[in-house]
């Protein structure tokens, strides 16, 4: 009893935890990143922290006192050894020298204090306002630009300026470079009127393919199955290859029938069409190509199906059925289709999923061009998070957009498991020690 | 080696299907588990066999207690009723296997395989697959496999059931024989009477997980102790009259049977009546109705006669009697051959 | 009558089937020869295609037998980690008792229809954290897990077919649940077996989305990906060479493919992944 269990948890063990890795922890984690504003800028692993003057900007509207920000800015100038160095390689060993003679330990509230303290140079004078305006940056006190590694040390650092500690808890949110949580996600989703173009194209791309595939495939394995064997396997072979072939080399024969110099263009430019890319030039275009391209290979998945659900129909009911005086298409609609109706359903549920969520073929094919008109809702979220041309991957937004299929994907899985006789495939092990 | 089961409980999730069973064979002994399907005979057997864990109660084996013990630290041969011999070896492999698990020494193994193939007489055929041969000859592997390793117990699970009936005959004499010669103690679980009857030293008649009755053939076809082992022995199966007790049994319509001597009965009953026991031939108190099917059979024909009271009686007749169908007749019955049940269904 | 609504129908589908044939055709053909300009008919023998089997085509490309080493490996190995993790579990699931086996169960048909592709964002992050990202091993173990669900049903449906007296006969012989599995069980499900190593490797043969997003370095470049990213790199496309590689590339499958199709068929038959 307790070696059997303990076998059946050794068997179960090294896939449960590839499962648990791979797909339990990665859809807890598109519900987490999809609540964050992770993207490349803010990595993915911890931040800094950092206030820049931009930032400055922003500071009101997140709650920081003007005062806070008056001291921020003019944080004050000082004579230290640092802003002296600093000034001795840009203006000269004499001039800081006298400065810091004048000045010993000195600071300054303002800058045209600085400034004024500045003029009081007399061996070698700083003539120009400009040349004083320079100089006296080098002696702000301030840390903006500055990057500081943990919390406590922005803390200390922002506390020397007599910030109020009120003021430091917003600080210290605007300062944080690293990712945080918020609902952004879901209200830019909401407002972008992309968003509901993904939507549509993504209606348009399934239902299309589905009826195309269905429909295809199921007069693939109705014309095979009344034709002589050998007839019926060469046409089965050549429907079988888009599925084995790898996708790359498969979308790469169609760029080849449709680009501009390619085989439609070449075939029909001696009949005065124009060349055109067959594949990109208009969004009709795109769609046609692409219904054309994942139809070929999901016919081929329908065709496999509903050949061996055909087979399994006894050949004794095809000859009641001509005994009966029924001819071909009778056969179909009285014999064969009433009993296709589950493989039928089976293949739409299956293949809405997929086609739903993938994005494969687009990405090789049109890329979601031309423009943006068949960019489907999976290849939004694949842009968004992991190829975007701007450079900066969003991943906090990708995992939104992926959010909403991974919850269509859990609802249908959930339908699928109806496909199925769970009494009997839960059905107790009949070796009981 | 003796088997005994005591108290057997037996439970599947919720429901309890064989409940406080008691069962004993005596060592060398063969013993049928007869019943219909779902009856709890199949259950038992694993239960025996250490395929299914004992709810309740205690399993023995000589004086040991096997109870919990897991199915490969029990003596026990099994035969399925599917052979279940393993495809990819061959047959000298699969009669070796329980040795090999045993980890004894290839020559020695060689040797009993060598051994035991003679007695099931299939010498010829150790470097066959399973596959290659006949459905009597795998049941010859089987029995091989389960009893290489002298078990204490052979177990027999429906062992015919998917042998054509010549083979059937064939191997039906042949386990006995086996059985006879290895003196081991043997279980068998049939749905079929017959195999029961012709095989076996005892037989106990299962229904809903318990047994109805334990005795030898004869004795339960003589004597069956309620109407329920009457209706499942014998073939033609025998009738059965409604009857009212009073100064005699009132069959209805005139007929009546006189009051069996020695036994006071009262009431509404149940006549048991084996079709060798009516007929043309028989002496004894009559019986009137009318032949209402003839089934001719060779050596005897199998007569149906309807009774005036609207019930049945079958009958069996030596050949060439010369009846037609709808002739009224009144035959004789052997009393002494009369079954009486009660309204329980249990014998008088 | 039958023979002429026979011959409508080969005519239809030979119609529907032109596009296809003329792909394959003109892939073989474009592979060895070079078109006139602006058309499609070959013109002359063109071995040049090939030129990506001696040299690098350009000056950042790892060289193709490097690439075609790292697809095998990628395939080799995704399916013989699948096939290892199903073979247990598979078992385990058709034929053993433990606990949360019901549970185990329904989450297998779920995860079997679970559209995978949806978790890549999450999965990219999950292996920059473990250190894995752009490399090989990598992409292995998330393909590899990725295909699982797949891998087990298959295989609890070859197991749930073994009849469960061989099994009982197994431990009423002395054998151990573990020995009943490894010496008799397992020699009858291996045409399942079988199918289920060919299936993966064709899968991570094809894969092209996990490398891409995954293990985009030079280093773990994939077939796939190397093929892509030829096309993808090219100002003017050079279809004879796209091809070329293409036929390279597809060549295994189709070997495969002739080698293996009753199992595959098995598979693709009586499974639905893609």
């Amino acid at each position: 009893m307790n070696k059997q269990k303990l076998l059946g948890a050794a068997f179960i063990s090294p896939a449960l935890i590839a499962v648990i890795v791979f797909f339990l922890v990665p859809v807890i984690l598109t519900v987490v990143f999809s609540f964050t504003n992770m993207s490349t800028s803010t990595g993915i692993l911890g931040g800094e922290y950092q206030l820049t003057q931009s930032d400055l900007d922003d500071l009101s509207g997140a709650g920081v006192s003007d005062e806070a920000i008056t001291l921020l800015q003019g944080a004050g100038y000082a004579m230290t050894d640092e802003s002296l160095t600093a000034f001795e390689t840009e203006f000269g060993k004499t001039r800081a020298d006298e400065l810091a003679q004048k000045f010993p330990d000195a600071t300054f509230d303002s800058r045209r204090d600085m400034e004024r303290a500045l003029k009081e140079l007399r061996t070698d004078p700083l003539r120009s306002t400009r040349e004083r305006k320079a100089a006296a940056e080098l002696f702000r006190q301030s840390i903006l630009g500055q990057r500081y590694e943990t919390k406590d040390d922005f803390a200390n650092a922002v506390s020397a300026l007599n910030i109020s500690a009120a003021d430091t808890q917003p600080l210290t949110e605007v300062a944080y470079t690293g990712w945080t949580f918020t609902t952004q996600n879901f209200e830019l989703l909401w407002q972008l009127p992309a968003t509901w173009r993904y939507a549509i194209n993504t209606v348009i791309y399934v239902s299309l393919t589905l009826v195309f595939n269905v429909t295809l495939g199921l007069f693939l394995a109705l014309s095979t199955f009344f034709l002589p064997d050998r007839i019926a396997q060469t046409f089965r072979t050549i429907w079988f290859l888009p599925r084995i072939l790898p996708p790359v080399l498969y979308v790469m024969m169609w760029q080849w029938m449709t680009w501009d110099q390619g085989f439609i263009s070449s075939l029909l430019a001696p009949l005065g069409v124009d060349r055109i890319d067959w594949m990109r030039h208009s969004a009709v275009h795109g769609w046609t190509v692409l219904v054309l391209i994942n139809g070929f290979v999901g016919a081929s998945l329908g065709m496999i199906l509903f050949s061996s659900s055909l087979r399994a129909i006894p050949q004794t009911q095809f000859y009641a059925a001509q005994v009966d005086g029924a001819g071909r298409w009778q056969q179909i609609r009285y014999v064969i289709l009433p009993q296709m109706r589950w493989p039928i359903l089976f293949i739409t549920s299956y293949q809405t999923l997929s086609l739903l969520t993938s994005f494969e073929y687009i990405l090789l094919s049109t890329d979601g061009g031309p423009g943006r008109q068949t960019e489907v809702w999976a290849l939004a979220a694949y842009h968004t998070a992991l190829s975007n041309y701007g450079g900066n991957l969003e991943y906090g937004l990708g995992a939104a957009y992926a959010l909403a299929l991974v919850i269509i994907g859990i609802i249908l899985s959930a339908i699928y498991l109806r496909f199925f006789n769970f009494r009997e495939l839960v059905a107790k092990p009949r070796i009981e020690q | 080696m003796r088997i005994h089961l005591q108290n057997f409980k037996k439970t599947f999730g919720d429901t309890t299907v064989i409940e406080d069973m008691n069962l004993t064979v005596e060592d060398g002994e063969m013993i049928a588990l007869l019943g219909p399907s779902g009856c709890g005979k199949s259950t038992t057997l694993f239960a025996i066999s250490g395929i299914h864990k004992i709810n309740g109660g205690t399993l023995h084996f000589g004086d040991k207690d096997v109870t919990n013990l897991p199915a490969q630290e029990r003596s026990v041969g099994v035969v399925f009723q599917n052979y279940a011999l393993y495809p990819h070896m061959s047959v000298a492999q699969n009669i070796g296997f329980p040795l090999k698990v045993q980890k004894l020494k290839t020559a020695e193994i060689n040797a009993r395989v060598g051994e035991i193939a003679e007695l099931v007489q299939i010498g010829n055929l150790l470097d066959r697959k399973p596959m290659q041969l006949s459905g009597g000859q795998q049941q010859r592997v089987a029995l091989a496999r389960a009893l290489i390793r002298k078990p204490d117990v052979l177990l027999l699970d429906e062992p015919l059931a998917n042998l054509d009936a010549k083979l059937r005959l064939e191997m039906r004499s042949e386990i006995r024989r086996l059985q006879r010669e290895t003196g081991i103690t043997a279980i068998l679980v049939t749905h079929d009477q017959i195999e029961a009857m012709s095989m076996c030293d005892r037989i106990a008649l299962m229904k809903d997980g318990r047994i109805e009755q334990i005795s030898t053939p004869t004795q339960m076809y003589e004597s069956p102790a309620s109407h329920y082992v009457a209706s499942f022995l014998g073939n033609p199966p025998i009738s059965f009259l409604q009857a009212k007790a009073d100064a005699s049994l009132d069959l209805g319509h005139g007929n009546a049977l006189p009051l069996p001597i020695g036994k006071a009965v009262q009431g509404e009953l149940t006549l048991g009546i084996r079709p060798e026991h009516f007929g043309p031939q028989h002496d004894g108190p009559k019986i009137s109705g009318q032949i209402s099917f003839i089934e001719p059979q060779g050596r005897e024909d199998l007569i149906d006669v309807m009774l005036p009271c609207g019930q049945k009686l079958r009958a069996i007749a030596p050949s060439g009697h010369g009846l037609k169908l709808e002739q009224d007749i009144s035959w004789g019955t052997q009393m002494d051959r009369l079954h009486i049940f009660g309204a329980d269904g249990t014998r008088l | 009558m039958r023979s002429r609504s026979n011959l409508f129908l080969i005519a239809i589908l030979a119609l529907i089937s032109t596009p296809l044939v003329i792909m394959y055709v003109f892939q073989l053909i474009d592979s060895v020869s070079r078109p006139a300009l602006g058309g499609f008919l070959p013109q002359t023998w063109e071995l040049g295609n090939w030129r990506f089997l001696w040299e690098t085509i350009d000056s950042a490309r790892p060289s193709i037998w490097r690439v075609t080493f790292n697809t095998f490996v990628f395939a080799a190995s995704t399916a013989l980690l699948v096939c290892a993790f199903s073979i247990t579990a598979a078992y385990a699931l058709s034929r053993l008792n433990f606990p949360a086996r019901r549970f185990f169960l329904a989450g297998l048909i779920m995860l079997h229809a679970f559209p995978t592709i949806t978790l890549i964002i999450a999965i990219f992050i999950v292996l920059q954290f473990l250190g894995l990202y752009d490399s090989l091993i990598g992409v292995i173990l998330v393909k590899a897990a990725l295909e699982l669900p797949f891998g087990i049903w298959i295989m609890k449906g070859f197991y749930d077919s073994v009849p469960w007296e061989i099994e009982m006969a197994g431990v009423q012989d002395g054998a151990s649940r573990f020995r009943v599995w490894r010496e008799l069980i397992l020699p009858q499900v291996k045409p399942g077996l079988a199918a289920l190593l060919i299936f993966s490797f064709l899968a991570g043969w094809s894969e092209f989305i996990l490398p891409l997003v995954l293990a985009p370095g030079a280093d773990a470049q994939v077939l796939a990906t190397y093929m892509n990213a030829v096309i993808a790199d090219d100002m003017r496309p050079d279809y004879g060479l796209f091809k070329a590689i293409g036929v390279f590339y597809a060549l295994p499958v189709i070997a495969v493919y002739l080698l293996f199709q009753k199992q595959l068929m098995n598979i693709y038959g009586g499974g639905t992944k893609g």
